[in-house]
């Protein structure tokens, strides 16, 4: 590490700042080791010594004799002598007498950043480095060594980590001069592929959150969200993992029924149907009456693009010869449905199918009703055979903004490495800005704008258990075509899963998709022969 | 099979100057017993069959060659498939298609386990599941629906894209 190692070499271990810690304290680990750093201040010291390290490195060698001529005149105030140091890299800067006293200190211009203008103010100082400076400092820069590169991306996750939590304390100034930097440390790591893409875009989102939070982030229904859906469906399989698993729990469902009804509670472009349509023409026994009702948005140009899907799949439907009946509803939000407009007919078989659309109910208002057990409620109200849910596994409808930003962290790293392996383009572009509008919802949102509110299976199924639904199994059919299927994509980290009667699709053993059957339990005793 | 075929009708050509005094046979004049022959055959010799002549081209192009290729391996063919194939675009799309790649990636997989390497005769051999036919069924379906409008995205998009491209893992 250098002729400072004897010198910091405990400090420099100490990554992880026990911010938690009561703020006046002494660090405890750091005092065991005869320095005095408060805990407060861990992670601005932390960083103030990688700093250091980066720039001792890269120095001149006239300069790094600096290093082992040092003067140390406190050993245990660390904290003030990487700053004497970082200042010696940069003489021309005017430095207060006193350094020792950290307590109105909230951030110091750094010597590594280059060319930034640091605009950062709070009510402590700043330096603002010159143009000429700053050039001076570049060119030490430009002999950074490349294995830093390599461990850029793991100080990025830790930068977006601090950043996450200093957004959680509202420690907006410090969230803002960490986005900077990790914006800066972006241009030295390759964003194409891996953790740097990943990175690039929760910095991005990051950068939302603090420095424009109010601008709109949802992801509603729109035209444009269609194409992107459509992109998204091309590009990796999970949505076709989901269409096609529920396709078949619902026409094991159906097995005997004359009338059958199919409410979907997003219709899209209504590319799950067709694969209904022509499994129902071949059913033995020969095809029901099948009657689809779509919900979805308000066209915003006055198309009625509802409409015209059920023309396109009540024409599919013609041609394979099932008689067919489609009927479009229009809701910006899925709580503005009401039962009748449904118009489900008692003689009918009925199967509600939700992907990814029940999580969108789970943001509540105090004054509002909860909004779920609403639409719970007028489902079960409805009496289906099945009720088929497809939900992202994931656990991001938590309260603390940190536990969100860490695991939406790991569950869209794995989803874009899952990404990685398709090469088709556009799609894949298409579908990363597709994730991308998710993981802003995810991050930036609060409140009722924030929509994407993932839950993880077992949170499902107490929801929908405790709202009286029982499950059904999907059964070892939609599991050997859900492998099929899989088996059909060209990457191989793709693995199926079955857990209690649900399938998950994942990335390398972590899932991500989960998809489940469902069946309101009947309060009277009457119970039909043909339910699964 | 087919390069017999073919040479015997080359020969036919070249024979003028030889005195011939039985009647050769000639494979285009018996269409029927061409089509026999041509039900035999794997997909890819098939479309080689194609590129011989236009008479071998409009035989081999009937649908029903392709939908006996199909359904070979998978006793019975269900009942009520064919109106359904032939709406949403016929037997010899749905196999150059869907069942091609399906089957083809998924005798990889089954080749990644130890199997022994080969070409598209080892199609032929391959047990073709009903589920794997019900699953092709279904892209085949979801791509005719693309197909309808074309304003489903631009016309290049395809659901069945993703089976053209190879496994690069």
């Amino acid at each position: 590490m250098g002729p400072y190692d004897s010198a910091i070499s405990t400090g420099s271990t100490t990554s992880s700042p026990s911010s938690a810690a009561k703020p006046s304290e002494i660090d405890g680990l750091l005092a065991g080791a005869g320095y005095k750093v408060r805990s407060t201040e861990l992670h601005q010291v932390a960083q103030r010594l990688e700093r250091l390290e980066t720039v001792m490195v890269n120095a001149p060698s006239e300069i790094s004799q600096l290093a082992s001529d040092v003067l140390h005149c406190n050993p245990s105030d660390i904290a003030s002598w990487v700053d004497s140091m970082l200042f010696e890299f940069n003489p021309p800067v005017s430095i207060p007498s006193d350094l020792s006293d950290f307590s109105d200190l909230t951030y110091i211009d750094s010597v590594v950043s280059p060319a930034i203008n640091q605009t950062v103010c709070n009510n402590s100082w700043v330096e603002h480095h010159t143009p000429q400076q700053q050039q001076q400092e570049l060119t030490h820069q430009l002999t950074v060594v490349t294995a830093m590169e390599e461990d850029s991306g793991i100080r990025l996750v830790h930068m977006m980590m601090t950043c996450a939590e200093s957004v959680q304390r509202g420690d907006l100034p410090m969230a803002g001069s960490l986005i900077e930097e990790m914006q800066a440390l972006l241009t030295r790591v390759n964003t194409g592929c891996g953790i740097g893409k990943v990175a690039r875009y929760f910095i991005d989102a990051l950068n939302r959150r603090v420095f424009t939070p109010q601008a709109p982030c949802a992801t509603g229904w729109s035209n444009e969200n269609e194409i992107l859906y459509h992109h998204f469906y091309e590009a990796c399989p999970y949505l076709k993992f989901a269409h096609f698993t529920a396709n078949q729990a619902i026409l094991e469902a159906f097995d005997g029924h004359d009338c059958v009804h199919v409410v979907d509670f997003n219709l899209m472009h209504g590319l799950q149907w067709p694969a209904l349509i022509q499994a129902l023409a071949l059913r033995p026994g020969g095809p029901p009456l099948l009657r689809l009702t779509g919900i979805g948005p308000p066209s915003p140009d006055g198309r009625d693009s509802l409409r015209e899907i059920g023309l396109r799949l009540a024409e599919l439907a013609r041609s394979v010869n099932v008689r067919f009946a489609f009927r479009g509803v229009a809701a910006s939000r899925l709580e503005d449905v009401k039962p009748w407009m449904l118009q489900v007919s008692p003689k009918e078989a009925v199967a509600i199918n939700s992907i990814m659309q029940l999580h969108r109910l789970l943001g509540s208002g105090p004054t509002r009703v909860s909004a779920i057990e609403t639409v719970l409620g007028w489902i079960r109200s409805l009496n289906p055979k099945i009720v088929t849910v497809v939900e992202q596994e994931a656990n991001h409808n938590q309260s603390e903004f940190l536990d969100r930003f860490t695991e939406a962290l790991y569950y869209y790293s794995t989803m874009f490495d899952s990404l990685e392996a398709c090469s088709l383009q556009p799609e894949k572009a298409v579908a990363e800005i597709y994730i991308q509008k998710e993981i802003c919802n995810v991050l930036c949102c609060e409140g009722s704008a924030r929509v994407e509110r993932h839950e993880p299976l077992a949170k499902w199924r107490n929801r929908l258990g405790a709202a009286g639904f029982r499950p059904l199994n999907l059964g070892s059919n939609a599991f050997k075509q859900a492998s099929m299927l899989l088996t059909l994509f060209s990457a191989e980290g793709y693995c199926v899963e079955e857990h209690d009667g649900c399938l998950t699709l994942g990335w390398h053993s972590r899932p991500l998709i989960a998809a489940s059957a469902w069946q309101p339990l009947l309060d009277t005793v009457i119970n039909h022969n043909n339910l699964l | 099979m087919v390069q017999l075929l073919c040479r015997s009708k080359f020969q036919r050509g070249m024979g003028h100057e030889e005195k011939e005094k039985k009647p050769r046979f000639f494979i285009n004049d018996n269409t029927d017993i061409l089509m026999e022959i041509l039900k035999r055959l794997d997909g890819r010799s098939l479309g080689v069959a194609a590129c011989v002549c236009r008479l071998w081209r409009s035989v081999t192009w009937n649908d029903s060659l392709w939908e006996h290729l199909c359904f070979r391996h998978v006793s019975p063919p269900p009942p009520g498939v064919r109106p359904v194939v032939v709406a949403l675009g016929g037997y010899r799309r749905l196999y150059m298609m869907c069942l091609r790649p399906v089957l083809s990636r998924l005798g990889q997989m089954k080749r990644g386990l130890g199997g022994s390497g080969g070409g598209d005769s080892d199609l032929v051999g391959r047990v073709w599941t009903r589920d794997s036919v019900q699953l092709s069924l279904s892209l085949f379906c979801v791509d005719y629906y693309e197909r309808l409008d074309g304003r489903l995205g631009d016309a290049s998009t395809s659901s069945l894209m993703f089976l053209c491209k190879p496994v690069n893992v």
